[in-house]
């Protein structure tokens, strides 16, 4: 018996050891805890997340850098804090906004409040933006999408964060920026137009902007295998008077194959 | 009484045949794969879509007040696993044990093997618990988990089921019938049944293995989770191999230590010098047994980190650096250990023979050899520095212990290591041999070159290649560096096999001559082995950080996140003290197993 | 005369703690970290123990005075003695380990924490497992560019490095002697030759702030080279940092 409790304490004391100094011999680094997702609790994201959110909406869903690009089709937004606070004080502007913060959000949901000179629609002198209202129509920003790409391009142009990352609204946001998850296909061809905002810079029956050859009867001067080469491979041909890298090179990889035969359908049928 | 024996091994395949039509009606996965094998794949896999990986929240998981899932799932796993271990590893040696028995006609090795298995038979009951709880608590806690992995592997968890049966049927003709299989073909029949015990076993292990390491390096699935349909895929996956023959490795040192901790018990509590020569010797082929898997153990892990490297550099980074680092430090400190008892019993065992004398003088400087070297692997890249040291050092990097913070130093040290406890395993065996042959000093003088020549080389690739080529030369160096050292220990063994032909013997060897203390160094073999295999499986496992399957199956759990090393400790040195406990009682059964009381006047005559 | 094999023993063990102080402190200039000093003697001690007892007819000689010690009734005025200093050694031990000191609490600073598979740099999110130094396939191209491109690296270096990294990359700038932790020795085997150059990278434009959770507290002073650098200057200076040492950038493929 002497024996058998003199190991069992050997035991205990063998394992005691390697215990304590697992726990007091060496530093205690608490491991980084795992990345929060994002998309699942707005509540307990921190900035950097709420940046990255932003620009992920900025160069995805939000279509954004159709225009806001390098070819200058929309006004450059790399200083756009500096630029900002001068837009403020520019006599031209009549908006409500009285921060960067404030104007950043207006001129994403209602663009036309003030038009840089030489951005606008043709022939409205500058007092109609081509942009549309990012929270409605085919883009749909919620408002917590719309925080997230104020408070990135206020980080991207060197800015102070002024955006509060919102709590409590009800987040809707990421569910179709999500990558991997399938989109629906869509049938209609006037919301295939409005999803890919081809309005934008097409006219069709007199709606739209004028970036792009007027559409409306387009399906008259060109066949399909020139309109199907057209969208998939925009810089083929450019027509006469209009500018090659215009329009985005990737439709063909965004739309699903069954809706770019509507759309074709659609746009040959317009006589 | 020698006619029940067959009776029940006919019971046994009875029961056997009835389990198994059991369990293929119970078992839903059953037929689905029969129809899989019957029909070509290719015709059945559109009828058949699988689902990709579930996106969890902390809502999917069962949860039950007051008890931590996680750490339930850990232990339950960890005790299954020390339990498997044991039991797979002991029927490898009692296979080798008997043929070493049936060569020499030596009666005492059949002994010993019988002995070994009755210990595994208690033991492989516990497995069989332990791992239904395992099972219990996984679908407890962790349901979404196990439906996915069950659904990918469904047939090889059918086949592990089967295979268990076959395992227990024929551990128990294997046990049994030991007695009643002996001598010329009988005998021969015995140890076939030994060696399909064996294939049995590790198959059942490399199925087990392929699930877990699907979880770490997955295969066989798309980024989703969608699985292929190929089974094989996902069993043959990166990490398999690797692990199949870590875990191979360190399970026959694993079951030798324990096998060794139970003859030290009962060396202890022998009534006689006859039980304490016995158990002595039982004692020291454990060790034996020990030791010789022990040292290649170090080349099987570095294989095992150099592949997880290979499959994701974030994962080995996640695995060397950062937090995981000092775990290393304990895992220095623990095979420290493991060597250091190892040639403490080694040394201690010299006293068996009278003619030790003669090389007990050397005892001293392979001690030297083996601290100085185990004092550079234990010493840590990152330093913890009071404020003072900091100062005077002038930052926390050491120009003197830096470099020895680092892999060459350390891959150095552990060779010396192992070439000194081959030495020192030399010396032993060599104690109670007087060498006949006239060209004995010329010998003595290829070993003294041999051993030196490898050190140096040792040496020089470790400093060389070290500190100063370019780093992917580091990590070829230690290729070298181990294929000395083995040629070192095969070549020392061949020759001196040679130099002791025929060798005269000092006297007969005094077995049961040996202090107490010795036993305790047996003991500390096996509690450091449990414990070390305990913390080897948290990082394993915690390398995989918040993901049930690596980039494929989130977890999304409150327990998602990689607890502290001690944390980990303490969970890992409770489930060691219920393993220590169970196998103190699993001692005692065995004990009492053979224990008779005759009741004076009880049954009436 | 022979020595008692206990006062061997004691005799061994504060020949290595004391050798183990001299050696470092004094001769090589380089103080043994006392937490690592305490776990060197811990095993040290392991080893003197197993040397001293594997032998019976030895352990006997070894315990031989402290049985005398505790069982001889010769012996009962050095038995008192030692009864009484023993519990109050422990006493004394006990209270300077509790004692209140000023020292600060210490900082466990992990200096090479593991990094991050991305980081975001310059605006952009780096995947950091993958990212290579554009510059150094010129090495081989064209090895006149590539000594060009190391001499912008220099000028870059002696500009904006140097007053705490040292003028030869030693660490031991102007301003290092008021920094802490001090500036890394490029030099060392163990820093920049042990790491990858996305690694470098990573640690340059992000400088103390961009450290990981592991790494904290965060004081390291090291800047935010992105806000100062243009990238290309960033890996110019990784090229001249192992250029000048002599070191080669860690990588997974035989050159």
């Amino acid at each position: 018996m002497r024996q058998f409790l003199t190991v069992v304490a050997f035991t205990l004391l063998t394992i005691g050891f390697f215990a304590a100094y697992s726990n007091y011999g060496i530093p205690q680094i608490e491991p980084a805890p795992p990345p929060k997702d994002e998309k699942l609790d707005l509540g307990s994201m921190t900035m950097d997340q709420f940046v990255a959110l932003g620009e992920r909406v900025f160069s995805g869903k939000g279509t954004c850098t159709l225009c806001h690009n390098a070819l200058g089709r929309a006004p450059a937004l790399e200083n756009i804090t500096e630029v900002a606070s001068k837009r403020l004080e520019d006599p031209r502007y009549e908006g409500a906004a009285e921060t960067v913060e404030a104007y950043l959000i207006e001129s994403l949901v209602e663009p036309s409040v003030f038009v840089v000179t030489g951005f606008g629609k043709k022939g409205t002198n500058d007092k109609e933006s081509p942009m549309p209202d990012v929270s409605g129509g085919g883009i749909g920003l919620s408002e917590a999408e719309i925080a997230a790409i104020t408070a990135y391009l206020q980080d991207k142009s060197g800015g102070e964060i002024t955006v509060e990352i919102p709590s409590g609204i009800e987040n809707k946001a990421d569910e179709e920026t999500e990558e991997g998850e399938p989109r629906e296909a869509i049938n209609d061809p006037e919301a295939l137009m409005v999803k890919f905002t081809c309005n934008a810079c097409h006219m069709i029956d007199g709606k739209g902007g004028d970036a792009g050859p007027n559409l409306s009867r387009i399906g008259a001067m060109r066949d399909r295998t020139y309109l199907r080469r057209a969208l998939l491979d925009p810089n083929a041909d450019v027509a006469k008077g209009f500018e090659p890298d215009t329009m985005p090179p990737d439709l063909g990889e965004q739309m699903y194959a069954a809706e770019l035969e509507t759309l074709l359908n659609f746009l040959a049928g317009l006589k | 009484m020698n006619g029940f024996r067959p009776v029940k091994i006919g019971m046994t395949v009875a029961i056997f045949g009835l389990l198994v039509s059991l369990v293929s009606l119970a078992l839903p996965g059953f037929e689905q794969s029969a129809v899989y094998a019957a029909e070509p794949a290719a015709d059945a896999a559109p009828s058949f879509l699988y689902e990709p990986a579930p996106k969890l929240t902390a809502a999917d998981y069962p949860t039950v007040a007051g008890v931590n899932s996680r750490v339930v799932v850990w232990v339950f796993a960890q005790l299954h696993l020390w339990f498997a271990a044991f039991v797979l590893a002991v029927p490898i040696f009692v296979f080798i044990i008997e043929v070493i028995g049936m060569r020499t006609r030596d009666k005492r090795y059949d002994d010993m093997a019988y002995e070994f298995i009755k210990v595994s038979i208690t033991a492989y009951s516990l497995t069989a618990i332990l791992g239904g709880g395992l099972v219990f608590s996984l679908i407890l806690f962790y349901p979404h988990l196990f439906t996915y992995l069950s659904t990918i592997f469904s047939e090889s968890m059918f086949y592990y089921a089967l295979l268990f049966f076959a395992e227990s049927a024929v551990l128990y003709i294997y046990y049994y019938g030991w007695h009643w299989l002996q001598g010329g073909f009988k005998k021969w029949v015995h140890l076939t049944l030994g060696l399909v015990l064996n294939a049995v076993g590790t198959t059942l292990m490399l199925l087990a293995n392929a699930w877990l390491t699907f979880m770490m390096s997955p295969a066989g699935v798309d980024a989703a989770g969608v699985f292929s349909g190929d089974e094989w895929a996902a069993v043959h996956n990166f990490l398999w191999n690797p692990i199949n023959l870590h875990r191979f490795v360190a399970n026959i040192a694993y079951g030798g230590s324990i096998v060794g901790a139970y003859a030290a018990f009962k060396f202890l509590t022998a009534g006689t010098r006859q039980e304490r020569a016995h158990y002595d010797w039982m004692g020291y082929n454990a060790n034996f047994i020990a030791i010789c898997a022990l040292l290649p153990l170090p080349f099987a892990g570095y294989y095992l980190a150099a592949e997880i490297y290979a499959y994701s550099q974030q994962m080995g980074i996640t695995l060397m650096g950062g937090i995981f680092a000092w775990l290393f430090i304990i895992q220095a400190v623990l095979i420290g250990t493991l060597f250091l008892s190892a040639n403490y019993y080694l040394w201690c065992g010299m006293g068996r023979s009278d003619g030790a004398k003669r090389y007990t003088k050397y005892i001293k400087y392979i001690a030297i050899v083996l601290v100085g070297a185990f004092l550079v692997w234990f010493t840590p890249h990152t330093l913890v520095l009071t404020n003072e040291e900091l100062k005077a050092l002038g930052g926390p990097h050491h120009k003197i212990l830096g470099p020895l913070g680092i892999m060459p130093a350390k891959n150095t040290a552990v060779n010396v290591m192992i070439i000194f406890t081959a030495l020192s395993f030399m010396f032993y065996r060599r104690s109670n041999k007087v060498a006949v042959v006239s060209w004995e000093k010329a010998g003595n003088a290829i070993q003294v070159a041999l051993f030196s020549a490898g050190l140096l080389n040792i040496i020089f690739l470790g400093v060389y290649h070290g500190y100063f080529t370019n780093t992917v030369y580091k990590v070829a160096a230690s290729i070298p560096q181990v294929l000395t050292t083995l040629v070192i220990i095969v070549a020392s063994i061949t020759l001196d096999s040679f130099i002791y032909r025929g060798a005269q013997e000092v006297g007969p060897l005094r077995w049961g001559r040996i202090p107490e203390r010795a036993q305790y160094a047996l003991f500390l073999l096996a509690v450091a082995f449990t414990w070390l295999m305990g913390l080897m499986g948290y990082i394993r496992s915690g390398i995989r950080q918040h993901w049930h399957v690596v980039d494929i199956m989130r977890d999304a759990s409150s327990e998602a996140f990689t607890p502290t090393l001690g944390y980990a400790a303490n969970v890992v040195s409770v489930a060691a003290i219920i393993f220590m406990a169970l196998v103190i009682f699993i001692f005692w059964i065995a004990q009492v197993s053979s224990a008779k009381t005759l009741p004076a006047g009880y049954w009436k005559e | 005369m022979k020595i008692p094999r206990l006062l061997q023993a004691v005799l061994v063990l504060a020949g290595v703690y004391f050798g183990f102080i001299i050696v470092f402190d004094v001769i090589l200039g380089a103080v043994i970290p006392a937490s690592l000093l305490a776990m060197y003697m811990f095993f040290t001690t392991a080893g003197v123990f197993m040397v001293f007892t594997y032998d019976e007819d030895q352990t006997r000689e070894l315990v031989a005075p402290i049985k005398a010690l505790v069982e001889d009734p010769s012996k009962r005025l050095w038995r008192n003695i030692v009864f009484a200093i023993v519990p109050l050694a422990a006493g004394g031990f006990t209270y300077v380990q509790m004692q209140p000191s000023f020292e600060a609490p210490l900082e466990l600073r992990t200096i090479h924490p593991a990094p991050p598979s991305t980081a975001k740099i310059y605006g952009k999110r780096v995947n950091l497992l993958k990212l290579e130094n554009p510059l150094r396939k010129i090495e081989k191209e064209d090895p006149e560019k590539f000594r060009e491109l190391v001499n912008q690296g220099a000028a870059v270096y002696i500009q904006n490095c140097q007053y705490c990294h040292g003028d030869k990359l030693d660490g031991n700038g102007l301003y290092a002697a008021g920094l802490n932790p001090t500036p890394l020795n490029f030099q060392d085997v163990g820093t920049i030759a042990q790491l990858q150059e996305s690694y470098l990278f990573w640690r340059i434009s992000t400088g103390g702030p961009g450290l990981p959770k592991e790494a904290a507290p965060w004081i390291s002073s090291m800047p935010v080279w992105q806000n100062f650098l243009k990238e290309d200057e960033i890996w110019k200076v990784i090229l001249y940092l192992y250029d000048y040492t002599g070191h080669r950038p860690r990588s997974w493929e035989h050159e």
